[in-house]
């Protein structure tokens, strides 16, 4: 059977499925000695505390990544974990029956569950998943050892109801097949980990665990989106023939690995991969980036109980500049407020989040917190080529101030002998339509700028990328984006700066080359995209690709714009730039 | 009603949400009713169930359209009383 759900990480994956639900959840039944009853009582409420914290994480990241309405589905979660009629009642049961924690609680929740069940209303009748889900969530602690631990079998493709990203970064890569979950969205934690580790995965599969058991053949399609569930012979040859291929073209794509992103007349452009994690350096070296262009550090921040501290930030940032080095690696510096929330912050709610508290405003206002992040990158920057750059800065008061931090950090590092590189380049993002029209200003302060397309594009169109009924509208291509991104390169220039883009606009080969031909001196993008822009780069030449942007800035439309890349370019660019995502 | 007025400990309001008293929407509930120290109880279809216990107010399992009932005593009753039948007649706040 066919599932449909969204590609979230290309790739393809095939093989025995490994069915993540199907927990050793068995609750043993037994007695518990009368000396022992208040020890099993506060042993439930310990397994209800860290349900709740985990919960509380889960909830910090799915605002982040998504909203603050998909997070309240987690806000309930917490509620029934401290739900004082399952706590008297469990207690109680303990008490009254003198069983242990797991059998008492298991029953109630039970009781709840079969009620609902019963219910005639099909989306009332829904809510027992999600008391299914608290339950599984205490029965862990109660029963398990806590938080889920995967540990695979054999080579296999995991489905689940959905997978945590710290799940997804423990699967062990040499065994994993691909990942299948019934929630979750392209932007979730854990779509991105997968695609920064490079697993195949499908999220948004509704129903995919009542359909598979493990060890049931399954077809993960990251590309398309698509789960084929016991798959006909005929389907199973199919996904291996396009497995193959994509595997071939990922070799070729490899052997460019030592190569440069060099034009065919010999212009030089850098390519830097976009991480998350430090282990996410791996990748981008295997596929020969020039450099990290774009360490996203919100996830030091995010999915935990407290601020990450100096000491653990200027580890791990060493780690990734050691790493990279003589390669450079740019820190973006927290981008946090507005929908990515931290609620050890402490965050209020905003009616218009994206022109709220976040990026450099949200940095500047938690100027503590902001400044040990600051230490960390100067304090690295002594094992590497380190640069740093501020995320949505709109106004120069804004640049002003973070460089002042800068500067006053490196002060004091210096007072006390700390190593730090004095030539570390701060520049900044250019995410809104103020900052390309201050370039000009900016780039007296800023080493250089990096355009950050997607949220450019948001905020020069006024049009929210996440709201499904303007998808179609929101266009990196627009006239007025590439304009501002023309202006900004401009203006970059002519005060000695380099620019660079690091949106999803840098990952697209054909888009890349029109990018180089604005002038473009860097591109950062995933470890996916990476070695396709290269191959696309490396056959054209620097003057085709100013051509082909001043022909494309002339015209009126995304649409033409589009349609002037591909009568361009399609002829001359290698198919294995252009081919992989639709090799059916 | 004006609560200023109102000196029952009883009120009906009626379910508005299309989904009916669902899981964000019982959490609200519950979440409002903790506020309050009065003891509040809320019915439906012969169900009666602690308004501060979400799972309690999820098994009423309430449609659109349905009367429930809430009860509360304590010092602070009529104020939750009030606060809740806002909350309902206000769909939760904007729930579906």
């Amino acid at each position: 059977m066919k599932l449909s759900g969204i590609a979230a990480s290309p790739g393809i994956g095939v093989g025995p499925a490994f069915v993540l639900e199907s927990e050793e959840l068995a609750v043993r039944d037994f007695k518990v000695p009368a000396d022992q009853v208040e020890r099993e009582i506060e042993f439930f409420d310990k397994a209800l505390q860290l349900s709740s914290r985990d919960v509380a994480q889960l909830r910090d990241g799915i605002a982040a990544e998504l909203s603050e309405d998909e997070a309240a589905i987690y806000d309930a979660h917490v509620m029934m974990l401290q739900d004082p009629e399952l706590h008297r009642a469990v207690t109680e049961g303990i008490r009254a029956t003198r069983r242990n924690a797991g059998v008492v609680f298991r029953d109630y929740m039970s009781g709840v569950a079969a009620r609902l069940e019963r219910v005639e209303d099909e989306y009332l009748r829904e809510r027992h998943a999600d008391v299914l889900d608290v339950e599984r969530r205490v029965l862990r602690y109660l029963v398990g050892g806590g938080q889920r631990r995967v540990a695979l079998p054999g080579p296999a493709v995991v489905i689940a109801h959905d997978i945590g990203p710290s799940d997804v970064a423990m699967l062990d890569r040499t065994k994993v097949l691909g990942v299948v979950t019934e929630v979750g969205s392209r932007t979730s934690h854990s779509a991105i980990v997968a695609r920064g580790r490079g697993i195949p995965a499908v999220v948004g599969a509704r129903g995919v665990i009542e359909h598979v058991k493990t060890g049931e053949m399954s077809l993960v399609d990251g590309f398309r989106g698509e789960v084929e569930l016991n798959p006909d012979p005929d389907t199973v040859a199919r996904y291996k023939a396009r497995r193959a291929r994509f595997d071939e073209d990922l070799l070729k794509l490899r052997d460019l690995r030592e190569k440069p992103a060099q034009t065919l007349d010999g212009h030089r452009v850098d390519l830097g991969g976009n991480i998350e994690l430090p282990s996410d350096v791996d990748e981008i070296l295997a596929v020969g980036a020039d450099g990290v262009g774009l360490f996203r550090t919100e996830f030091f921040y995010l999915d935990r109980a407290e601020l990450p501290s100096e000491e653990e930030q200027f580890e791990a940032y060493r780690a990734v500049a050691e790493q990279i080095a003589p390669r450079p690696v740019i820190f973006r510096t927290m981008d946090l407020g507005g929908d990515k929330v931290a609620s050890y912050l402490g965050t209020t709610h905003e009616t218009n989040p994206f022109l709220g508290y976040r990026g450099i405003r949200f940095a500047l206002l938690h100027p503590e917190v902001f400044r040990a992040q600051l230490r960390a990158i100067y304090r690295a920057s002594a094992f590497g080529k380190v640069r740093l750059m501020f995320p949505m800065i709109s106004i120069l008061e804004e640049l002003a101030r973070a460089t002042a931090l800068c500067a006053e950090v490196a002060a004091e590092l210096a007072a006390t002998d700390v190593a730090f590189d004095p030539e570390i380049q701060i520049g900044m993002m250019v995410e809104t339509p103020s900052a390309v029209w201050e370039a000009d200003l900016l780039a007296k302060t800023a080493h250089f700028f990096s355009i950050g397309t997607n949220d450019l594009t948001q905020y020069t169109l006024a049009m929210d990328r996440d709201n499904a009924r303007l998808s179609h509208l929101y266009e990196p291509l627009s006239p007025a984006v590439l304009r501002s991104i023309r202006h900004t390169v401009e203006c970059g220039h002519r005060a000695g700066r380099w620019v660079g883009v690091c949106g999803e606009m840098a990952g697209d080969p054909r888009t890349a080359v029109l990018l180089l031909g604005m002038g473009v001196d860097e591109l950062s993008m995933s470890s996916f995209d990476l070695p396709r822009v290269k191959a696309a780069i490396r056959s054209v030449t620097l003057s085709q690709a100013q051509q082909l942007s001043q022909e494309a800035l002339q015209l009126p439309s995304a649409a033409e714009v589009r349609e002037c890349l591909s009568c361009n370019l399609d002829p001359i660019l290698p198919a294995l730039a252009l081919g992989v995502k639709d090799n059916a | 009603m004006d609560p200023r007025r109102v000196q029952v400990k009883e009120i009906e309001c009626v379910i508005r949400n299309q989904m009916g008293l669902h899981v964000r929407s019982a959490s609200k509930l519950s979440k409002v009713a903790s506020k309050f120290k009065a003891e509040i109880f809320v019915s439906y279809g012969g169900l009666e169930v602690n308004a501060k216990s979400v799972l309690g107010v999820m098994m009423l399992a309430a449609e659109e359209g349905a009367t429930i009932k809430f009860r509360a005593e304590g010092a602070d009753e009529d104020q939750a009383l009030a606060a809740l039948k806002d909350l309902v007649d206000g769909k939760f706040g904007g729930e579906p």
